[in-house]
């Protein structure tokens, strides 16, 4: 399974000198199975470019809407395989007890705030609400799973062969919860991540930040770097970066991150930030020899 | 052995729950007592982390509650059971036993848990009729 960022921001796109190392676009992440299938997850402002690369022609792809804020949607307009008569796209989202996927899709693409109509676009289009079991893409498996936001709001987890990719861009699991404590079972997200190979994981907030934001559906760092180690994910990856951090703030971030996450038990090298453009292989890692005591 | 991951909704319902000054206890969709908060512990004799999950039965021989007779109430009649098995609020005046000897009327009323998944369970908050 290979994954590329291609928006890594959260909340509002930010471009500009100071992001252009991290990346200003929202989030979106492909994902390539080993059949060749492709999964967009999330269609922020980075599946603009994302869809400029996979070209239009032919071209089956499947969407995991994680859920409808405008930074996870606002690319939709702007994905060219959507104006693509020969292209078919199937979007899984989170369900809802007020209308559709297609319906809550449709406040957005639809005027004033857009130009064309979802029944006006040139694709093969469907709407589905994530099923509360597994289903099959392609040559994986895939799981939804509620988590603690702000509205309706899914994480996924993506299995193939022994591989797994589990995202949660956004996630406040410790809002009246005890991460280190609580039973696991009483931790939201748990089971989606528990042992994942990749977990893209919420980590807007800098634990200054959080205090003024409790209840927003975003993590602090030291939340995230907690859930990471609980859930027993090999590889973590921080991502849906706040506006306001710039590229030199991202980096000291994953100083001070490093710190915490080697005080927790963590390995330096399976901790990262998410950058935009960056590419990598999801593999099981192998665990290293337990010694004998 | 860990338990079945919970449904977000129950997370965040024990959640509220635990921050609360009123007491409070959390039932799954079968019913299961699976969270009640320290105000609760006070009325009941006993904090959860000692007697952990109970089921309907269980928890009506510990604590009841009681009619104004003495009888236990028959379990279609509490307002937990109407919150699940109708999905609506419910409210009602009985006994119920602490663990540790006294008994303290009290009122108590059930919330449904509703989701798009159907019925995820009930929170149910009680107090003394003395401060009602």
């Amino acid at each position: 399974m290979k994954v590329k960022i291609w928006g890594a921001r959260g909340s509002v796109p930010s471009p500009g000198p100071e992001t252009v190392r991290y990346g200003g676009n929202t989030s979106c992440v492909e994902v390539t199975l080993s059949d060749g299938t492709v999964i967009a997850l999330d269609a922020g402002t980075g599946i603009r470019s994302m869809g400029l690369a996979l070209g239009v022609e032919g071209r089956r792809i499947s969407m995991l809407l994680t859920h409808l804020h405008m930074d996870h949607i606002q690319g939709l307009m702007f994905f060219a395989p959507a104006f693509s008569p020969s292209a078919e796209i199937e979007i899984w989202g989170p369900e809802a007890p007020d209308a559709s996927l297609r319906d809550r899709i449709a406040r957005y693409i639809s005027a004033p705030l857009s130009p064309v109509e979802v029944r006006e676009l040139p694709c093969h289009v469907s709407f589905n609400e994530a099923p509360h079991t597994e289903w099959r893409i392609g040559s994986a498996t895939v799981r939804a799973a509620s988590v603690t936001h702000r509205g309706p709001t899914l994480g996924y987890r993506i299995t193939e062969g022994d591989a797994s990719l589990c995202y949660i861009p956004d996630h406040e699991p410790a809002l009246g919860a005890n991460l280190e404590q609580d039973e696991q079972e009483w931790i939201s997200g748990f089971d989606l991540a528990q042992g994942a190979s990749l977990l893209l994981h919420d980590g807007q907030y800098t634990n200054e930040e959080y205090s003024q934001r409790v209840g927003w559906g975003h993590s602090k760092l030291s939340d995230a770097l907690m859930f990471g180690r609980r859930v027993g994910a090999e590889r973590l990856m921080l991502c849906h970066h706040d506006p306001l951090h710039s590229d030199d703030f991202l980096d000291a971030f994953h100083g001070a991150a490093l710190e915490r996450w080697v005080e927790l038990g963590g390995e330096p090298a399976r901790l990262e930030f998410a950058s935009e453009r960056r590419e990598l292989t999801v593999d099981r890692v192998p665990r290293a020899p337990v010694r004998p005591s | 052995m860990a338990n079945e991951q919970r449904p977000v909704e129950l997370i965040l319902a024990r959640n509220l729950i635990a921050t609360l000054s009123t007491p409070g206890f959390l039932v799954d969709e079968e019913g299961m007592v699976v969270f009640f908060n320290d105000a609760a512990s006070v009325l009941l004799g006993v904090r959860f982390e000692e007697v952990g999950q109970m089921g309907p039965n269980e928890w009506g021989t510990a604590f009841g509650p009681f009619d104004e007779n003495g009888n236990q109430v028959p379990l279609e009649e509490l307002p937990l059971t109407i919150a699940l098995r109708h999905g609506r609020a419910a409210h009602a005046r009985y006994t119920i036993r602490s663990l540790k000897g006294p008994e303290n009327a009290i009122e108590a009323a059930a919330l449904p848990i509703l989701t798009v998944a159907g019925t995820r369970g009930a929170m149910v908050f009680f107090w003394t009729t003395e401060d009602a």
